[in-house]
C-alpha cells in the first residue's frame, strides 16, 4: 500500500517538475504569478468580507418589503445598470488614470533594507542593515508626529524574506510602501549620489544585476517579472509610484546635497525589485546613500545625516500624500 | 534504437557530482582553469583543465569557478565558457561522446532551491549541443526524490555556496516550501581565514587550505578532537592549532540554519508539523560538519523536539536523486524537454 502510494505521489511530482520546465521554456510566469491566479487569490481572500455583508443584507432585505438591494441578476437587467455599464467591458489591462482615484495616504509601510544574516552593503564597520534600521526608525517618529499611521516590516535586526515584507505590506491595507537602501558601487567608489525605483522594466544591465541581486532570495526571476509587469505596467499604481518616486527623489536630493555638493542626482528609475512587484500599493525603493564612497560611509555614521535623510523622505511622504489626498487630508504639513 | 543514457548532475558550487544509468559515478571541484600563456600551454599540454587538476595548477591557469552560489553567473562570458567545459567533462567521464553520442543522453541537473527562472533558462541555454533533453529541478527536491522522502519530509541541503530548504508536501515545492540561504561552506571558509589570520599573523594561509581543513577537521560544539594543522609561518611549516577558529567558524552557520529550518516548520499545516519535525534530513557537504545534526535537534527542543539525520554517501545523494528522476520521467515528457 505504502509503496503504491509513494509510486503516485512520485508521478505526481515528476508530471509537475515537467510542468514547471515546460513554463520555463514557454516563458510562461509560475502559476502563483499568473495574473488570473492572483486575481482569484485575492478574490477568494476577500469574498468572506463581501459575503458576510451580502449575507446580512440579503436576510434583512428579504424581511422588508422593498427589497434592500436587488438580486444580482435583477441589478444586471435594471435601467440603470444597462445605463451606467458600458457596452463592452474594457480589456482588463487597458490603462487606467491614476487622478480618477483621488486617494488620501493614512497608513505607510517603511521597510529597512535587509537585516539579520543579510547585513547588505558593508563599508568598513558600517553595514546597510544598521542604516536602513536606523533611519526608518527616524523616520517612523517623523511621521507619526504627523499622523500617519506607519507599520514597519522590521523593527530589529532580523532576516526577512522579501516576499514576507510584500506580505505584510498587503495584509496592512497601507497606502503606501517606502522601502529604505543604500547603495554600493564597488568599481566606481569615487561616485555617490542618490536614486529611488520604481516598479518598471529596465534595458540598463547594471540594474538588472542589481535587481537580480536584490530579488535573489525571492525565487522569483526578471523572466517572470517581465510577463507579470505585462500586466502590471498598465495598472494606476504605476503612476502612483512615478509620482512618489519624482517626489521622495526631488526631496532627497535637494535636502542632502546642501550637506554634500559632490552627491549626484542619479534620478528615478524603474527595476523590477520584488518588494515593488509584490506590493499592492505604490510603492517606491530609495537609495538613500552610497556606502563605496569613503566620504559618504562617513557621513551616514553620523546620526545628524541621518536624521536629515529620514527628513527628506518624510517631506517626499507628507508632499505626495498631500497631492494626493482627497476631502479627508492629515493635520498640520508642519514636522519637527 | 541507440542506447539512451540517463544522467543525474549536482551542480555544484564547490563540487559537482554525475550518476549515470550505466552505473558509472563521478564526482568533480567544480573549477575551470586555462593556461595563462604559451608557457603554461606548454608545461600543461592542455587547452583546458578540470577539477582537482585545475586547483593544483592554479598558478599557471586563468582559474574560473563558475557557479557562485549554486548558479551560473550570467553576464559572464568565460563562466559559461566554464560551465559548459565543466558538463561536458562530467559526461565525458560517464562515457558521453565515447562510445555514447550526446544525442541520446537525458540529463536532470539539480539547482539551488531559490534559483531564479531566468537563471534556468540561462543554464539551458548553456547546455545545448551537450545533451539531448534536460530536466532542471530544485537540488533538495531531487534528494528528496531519491529517497522516497516526498510527504512530510525536510530536506537541509548544505552545499559550498548555498544552503538549500525545502519541506516536501506530497507535491512539487512551491517558493513557499523552499529557502535558500547563501550561508554555507564557503561563508565558513572565509570567517576561519579571517579567524587564522587573526590569530596567526605571520602564518601564510590560503582559502583552498582553509577549505581542504574544514572538510577534515569541521564540528560545532564540544571539539572531538584538537584541530592541528600545518602552515608556512616565515617559510616554516608550523603546527598551529585552529580547534577554537574552526568551532568558531562552523558555528557561525548554526544560527541561520536553526532559525530558517523553524520558520519554514511553523508554515508547515500544524497537524503535520511533528512529522516534519522528526523528518528531518541533512545531505550535501556541509551535513559532515560534526555535531550539526545534535545542535539543530536542540534548537528543536524548543518547539516540541525533533530529529535529524545526515544520509550518508552525501556527495552523490543529490545525483542519484536526478538520475532517479531522469530514469523515470516518461518519454513522452523527454521529447518535449529538448535542450
Amino acid at each position: 500500500m505504502r509503496a503504491a502510494r509513494i509510486e503516485r505521489v512520485k508521478r505526481r511530482v515528476l508530471q509537475e517538475a515537467v510542468a514547471e520546465n515546460l513554463d520555463v521554456i514557454r516563458g510562461v510566469p509560475p502559476r502563483a504569478l499568473r495574473p488570473a491566479y492572483r486575481l482569484a487569490r485575492i478574490w477568494l481572500r476577500r469574498a468572506p468580507y463581501l459575503l458576510v455583508p451580502l449575507v446580512i443584507v440579503a436576510w434583512l432585505g428579504r424581511n422588508a418589503e422593498t427589497p434592500a438591494i436587488l438580486p444580482v441578476q435583477a441589478a444586471i437587467a435594471s435601467p440603470l445598470f444597462r445605463a451606467t455599464a458600458p457596452e463592452k467591458v474594457p480589456p482588463s489591462l487597458e490603462r487606467v488614470t491614476s487622478a480618477a482615484f483621488p486617494l488620501a495616504v493614512r497608513r505607510v509601510v517603511l521597510d529597512a533594507g535587509h537585516g539579520g544574516s543579510d547585513p547588505g552593503a558593508t563599508a568598513a564597520s558600517v553595514t546597510e542593515k544598521a542604516i536602513t534600521l536606523d533611519i526608518g526608525h527616524r523616520l517612523r517618529v517623523l511621521l507619526e508626529r504627523e499622523g500617519f499611521e506607519v507599520l514597519t516590516t522590521r523593527a530589529d535586526d532580523r532576516t526577512i524574506a522579501l516576499r514576507d515584507r510584500a506580505r505584510m505590506a498587503n495584509d496592512s491595507n497601507s497606502d503606501i510602501f517606502v522601502s529604505i537602501h543604500v547603495n554600493a558601487i564597488v568599481k566606481h567608489t569615487a561616485s555617490r549620489g542618490i536614486e529611488t525605483y520604481y516598479l518598471g522594466p529596465t534595458n540598463d544591465p547594471s540594474l538588472t544585476q542589481l535587481a537580480a541581486a536584490e530579488n535573489s532570495v525571492s525565487g522569483y526571476s526578471l523572466g517572470d517579472m517581465r510577463k507579470l509587469l505585462d500586466g502590471v505596467y498598465a495598472d494606476a499604481r504605476r503612476d502612483e509610484s512615478h509620482q512618489l518616486a519624482t517626489i521622495v527623489q526631488r526631496e532627497l536630493y535637494t535636502s542632502l546635497r546642501a550637506s554634500d555638493t559632490g552627491l549626484e542626482n542619479w534620478g528615478v528609475k524603474r527595476a523590477p525589485f520584488i518588494v515593488l512587484v509584490a506590493t499592492d500599493m505604490p510603492a517606491v525603493l530609495a537609495e538613500v546613500g552610497c556606502l563605496s564612497n569613503e566620504k559618504e560611509a562617513a557621513m551616514l555614521r553620523s546620526p545628524e545625516y541621518r536624521q536629515k535623510i529620514a527628513g527628506a523622505l518624510f517631506d517626499g511622504i507628507r508632499a505626495y500624500a498631500s497631492a494626493n489626498d482627497g476631502p479627508k487630508t492629515k493635520g498640520s504639513p508642519n514636522h519637527g | 534504437m541507440a542506447e539512451i543514457l540517463h544522467v543525474g548532475i549536482d551542480l555544484g558550487t564547490s563540487r559537482s557530482a554525475i550518476s549515470a544509468s550505466n552505473g558509472e559515478r563521478f564526482v568533480v571541484d567544480s573549477f575551470v582553469g586555462w593556461p595563462l600563456d604559451m608557457v603554461a600551454k606548454k608545461v600543461l599540454k592542455r587547452d583546458v583543465l578540470i577539477g582537482h587538476e585545475a586547483v593544483s595548477n592554479r598558478t599557471m591557469l586563468d582559474l574560473h569557478r563558475p557557479l557562485e552560489r549554486g548558479l551560473l553567473k550570467e553576464g559572464s562570458e568565460k563562466d559559461v565558457e566554464a560551465v559548459r567545459e565543466l558538463l561536458k567533462h562530467l559526461l565525458r567521464l560517464v562515457g558521453v561522446n565515447g562510445k555514447i553520442d550526446a544525442s541520446n543522453v537525458r540529463a536532470v541537473v539539480g539547482v539551488p532551491a531559490a534559483a531564479l527562472r531566468t537563471n534556468k533558462q540561462y543554464l539551458r541555454n548553456s547546455m545545448k549541443g551537450i545533451v539531448d533533453s534536460l530536466l532542471i529541478v530544485s537540488e533538495p527536491f531531487a534528494v528528496a526524490y531519491g529517497l522516497d522522502a516526498l510527504l512530510h519530509t525536510m530536506i537541509i541541503d548544505i552545499g559550498a555556496g548555498t544552503t538549500d530548504f525545502c519541506v516536501m508536501k506530497g507535491r512539487y515545492p512551491t517558493e513557499e516550501d523552499q529557502r535558500t540561504l547563501t550561508i554555507a561552506g564557503d561563508s565558513i571558509d572565509t570567517q576561519l581565514l579571517k579567524l587564522i589570520e587573526e590569530r596567526y599573523p605571520q602564518a601564510n594561509v590560503t582559502v583552498y587550505m582553509v577549505r581542504e581543513w574544514k572538510e577534515k577537521h569541521s564540528f560545532v560544539g564540544e571539539s572531538p578532537a584538537p584541530v592541528i594543522v600545518t602552515a608556512p609561518v616565515k617559510g616554516v611549516p608550523t603546527e598551529l592549532d585552529i580547534t577554537n577558529e574552526m568551532r568558531t567558524a562552523c558555528e557561525t552557520v548554526l544560527a541561520p540554519i536553526t532559525e530558517t529550518m523553524i520558520d519554514l516548520l511553523a508554515r508547515v499545516e500544524p497537524e503535520f508539523q511533528e512529522r516534519v519535525r522528526t523528518n528531518i534530513i541533512l545531505s550535501g557537504g556541509g551535513g559532515l560538519i560534526r555535531g550539526l545534526s545534535d545542535g539543530l535537534e536542540n534548537a528543536l527542543k524548543g518547539v516540541g523536539g525533533g530529529k535529524v539525520r545526515y544520509m550518508e554517501d552525501p556527495v552523490f545523494i543529490g545525483s542519484d536523486g536526478g538520475l532517479a528522476l531522469a530514469i523515470d520521467a516518461p518519454e513522452g515528457d523527454w521529447e518535449k524537454l529538448t535542450a
